[in-house]
């Protein structure tokens, strides 16, 4: 049987290549599905058979999926002699679809921080006026930093099948981000009941009231999906630093800052009264079950 | 005549512009255009940030930022006598995160980094299982590399850039299943070195000494072997023959060779030179062709990474084969796939060590933002050599973080009439592919070396 194999284009802008590594990390199942499914035509670490000036010559390129953040800056960082925004330019006329991977291509993410470098910008920043002539689908970002390998995969597969999918305010697609990280966090009874973690390095307590966990107002899905099959930063102890979010990295990102005993910043959504309320009614119920340690 | 020659499929980017006089490389620069600034961006940030932060500095070795960092931030403790106490436990779940990111890392650059150009030089069909995307070793490689850094996720919750690592300890507490469940991630790639890799008994390997032991093999290895020899590969790539090791931990020792005679270092002497560089905000001079500086020992030039850790640490199948063929790109390759063994091994058991019982984390009494102006530094070996974070601290904020990186040490510029280690390494070649493949050996990151 001959199937269409729609061509995957990865660039790299200013990068770590900490989403490159992530996808090499996916679940290997998925990734053999993803190499039977696509012709993964160029990625500057991985392939040998094409080269970026085989990429500059393709007529139409399905899915341009861009690693790194965005700069016209030539000193600081070129790409085979272009800086990252031509290199950009020549690509993105050419692309159906456009796919940030990672919080760097969607809004700067950490490489924004360099201030020296005052371009440092996502896809969309750059992109938004431009007149795109084979675009089908409005740009999609994948914030994470780095991005999850199986949002990769599962948005590259449903644009194949469905060619578009719902995407949030942010650009990015309802399906992935529409829950919180706190979704399926196994510290979320602590967390119902304001029990905190008493310090790092245990795994009783929520991370939420001391370590500065970001989970109630990330959107994510890290809790549900897990990361490398086997775990997430909250399961394991480690707070959410909301990298998922625009405004990722933010300052103290491992204390919770606080106002008389309260985290300054609430659950999204919730009204601080009311959280102030319920956390006053929980803490009155001494539950000694999530006082103990879990294994004696 | 003047070449250049980008090379892609490394860690980010290089150009390589060699210079040709009678058909040979007369000389050669190494550049690195790409700069994201990580020290620019750490200043005036909290300190406790620099734990997100620096991981971030490269996607592939971000745990050897990570713990570099954390020993800088309990440097800071000594320095002024408030030094922590940090739990047996906690040190070894440290080391072991480091370990299994060097052993993913090894086996990805072994088969997508180096191998995919080595079995070009031979037309034979037989070498195609090398191919990228589609090779049945290329992709058996990944799916290994991808099972074993599910270890790290259990005690990190995930990899890439996870922040586990704390000033007082570690974050995560491992049950014993949990740590279960790491070694039988290892004994996958266990399996991978020997059906695959090695090819052979893994107990067998590690006793190995000579050459007539490795000649026994048939895996992976001897391939590499049977390329490399048709190619010369074990005359070319050899540089100063220096090595220096910074760090130290369970399989590693620190020193430094220079003439065979391994001595002790003296931190006071490591000195970075930016003569050869370009700076932030400031015009080019003609001299200055890379975003890299340059790492000095005592105003030498040393190698570093998993061929000088081999011979430090007096590991006797790799001492064998260095004395025979030198630091040639035969024994780099090897070095570097015969410390993957050799990890793996220490691995496994620095985890039956851990005692779950043991704190991971205790708080430290003061908060560094308590302190008034301190410095604190740390040297840790990663996949590619020694790695160094000197960072200075000044209420709650970091005023300046210096970072040197492994591939610094390797691939920065020369300065005045020396080369830098790699650049001595390629210039007298007669082809450019060669020169390409000797610039691989020394696992290039360019994301590293200009951070």
């Amino acid at each position: 049987m001959i199937r269409h194999k729609p061509k995957v284009v990865w660039i790299q802008a200013i990068t770590c290549n900490g989403n490159t590594h992530s996808l090499l990390s996916s679940n290997y199942s998925r990734f053999e599905l993803f190499l039977n499914s696509f012709d993964f035509f160029y990625h500057p670490s991985l392939t040998t058979q094409n080269s970026l000036e085989d990429v500059f010559s393709l007529k139409e390129i399905d899915f341009l999926l861009i690693e790194g953040a965005i700069s016209s800056n030539k000193e600081f960082y070129s790409i085979s002699n272009n800086d990252t925004l031509s290199l950009l330019e020549k690509l993105a006329n050419k692309s159906k679809y456009i796919i940030c991977v990672g919080s760097c291509a969607s809004y700067g993410g950490v490489h924004a921080k360099f201030e020296e470098n005052k371009q440092i910008k996502g896809v969309s920043d750059y992109l938004i006026s431009w007149n795109l002539e084979k675009i089908k689908h409005p740009i999609i970002n994948l914030t994470g930093c780095p991005v999850h390998p199986e949002w990769i995969l599962q948005t590259l597969f449903s644009l194949k099948q469905r060619e578009t999918i719902a995407l949030d305010e942010n650009k990015r697609p309802k399906e992935i981000y529409y829950g919180l990280a706190h979704h399926g966090c196994t510290r979320n009874e602590y967390f119902e009941w304001k029990v905190e973690a008493k310090s790092f390095g245990v795994k009783e307590g929520c991370l939420f009231y001391e370590q500065g966990c970001r989970a109630p107002m990330t959107h994510s899905n890290c809790n549900r999906i897990l990361w490398n099959d086997v775990n997430s930063k909250t399961r394991a102890g480690m707070p959410c630093i909301g990298c998922t979010e625009f405004d990722f990295p933010r300052n103290n990102m491992l204390e919770t800052k606080k106002n008389i005993g309260i985290p300054m910043d609430v659950p999204l959504g919730i009204n601080k009264r009311a959280y102030l309320t319920l956390t006053g009614v929980a803490k009155t119920f001494k539950i000694d079950r999530l006082n103990k340690k879990l294994i004696e | 005549m003047k070449t250049v020659d980008i090379v892609e499929r490394i860690e980010g980017e290089a150009k390589l512009v060699c210079s040709w006089k009678e058909n040979k490389i007369s000389d050669a620069r190494i550049e690195f255009l790409n700069f994201r600034g990580f020290e620019y961006i750490l200043q005036n940030k909290p300190i406790l940030d620099s734990l997100v932060y620096t991981p971030r500095i490269c996607g592939i070795c971000g745990q050897a930022h990570l713990k570099a960092t954390v020993e800088a931030l309990e440097n800071i403790y000594e320095n002024v006598n408030e030094a922590l106490v940090i739990t047996n436990k906690a040190k070894l779940l440290r080391e072991i995160g480091l370990n299994i990111e060097i052993i993913d890392s090894h086996i990805k650059w072994f088969y997508m980094f180096i191998m995919p150009d080595i079995a070009k030089l031979s037309n034979d069909i037989k070498y195609n299982k090398y191919e990228p995307l589609k090779g049945s070793l290329w992709l058996n490689a990944s799916r290994v590399a991808s099972e074993t850094i599910k270890a790290i996720a259990i005690i990190g919750g995930q990899w890439p850039h996870t922040s586990y690592m704390i000033p007082g300890g570690v974050m995560s507490d491992p049950t014993l299943f949990d740590l279960t469940s790491m070694q039988n991630y290892l004994e996958q790639a266990i399996i991978f070195f020997e059906n695959t890799l090695g090819g052979i008994d893994f107990e067998e390997y590690l006793a190995f000494s000579n050459m007539e032991d490795f000649l026994k093999t048939n895996g992976s290895l001897i391939d590499f072997k049977n390329i490399a020899f048709k190619n010369n590969l074990e005359k070319i790539g050899k540089a100063y023959d220096s090595h220096i090791v910074l760090g130290s931990s369970s399989l590693f020792e620190s020193g430094k060779i220079k003439i065979k005679n391994i001595s002790k270092i003296d931190s006071s002497k490591i000195s970075e030179s930016s003569i050869n560089t370009f700076k932030v905000n400031i015009s080019k001079k003609e001299n200055e062709y890379t975003w890299s500086k340059t790492a000095l020992y005592a105003n030498e030039f040393y190698e570093t990474g998993p061929l000088s850790r081999a011979l430090i640490s007096n590991r006797k199948f790799i001492k064998t084969i260095h004395k025979e063929y030198q630091d040639s790109v035969f024994t780099r390759v090897l070095a570097r796939m015969d410390e993957l063994a050799h990890l793996l091994y220490t691995t496994k058991k620095l985890i039956s060590k851990v005692d779950t019982s043991e704190p991971s984390f205790i708080k430290p009494k003061y908060s560094l933002n308590d302190i008034e102006t301190a410095i604190g530094s740390s040297f840790i070996e990663a996949s590619r050599g020694s790695l160094s974070h000197k960072v200075e601290v000044s209420k709650g904020l970091i005023k300046t973080y210096d970072v040197i990186t492994p591939t610094v040490w390797n691939l920065g510029p020369g300065i005045k009439d020396k080369y830098g280690v790699a650049q001595k390494a390629i210039v007298g070649l007669d082809s450019i592919s060669k020169a390409e493949i000797v610039l691989r050996s020394f696992d290039i990151c360019s994301v590293c070396t200009t951070h």
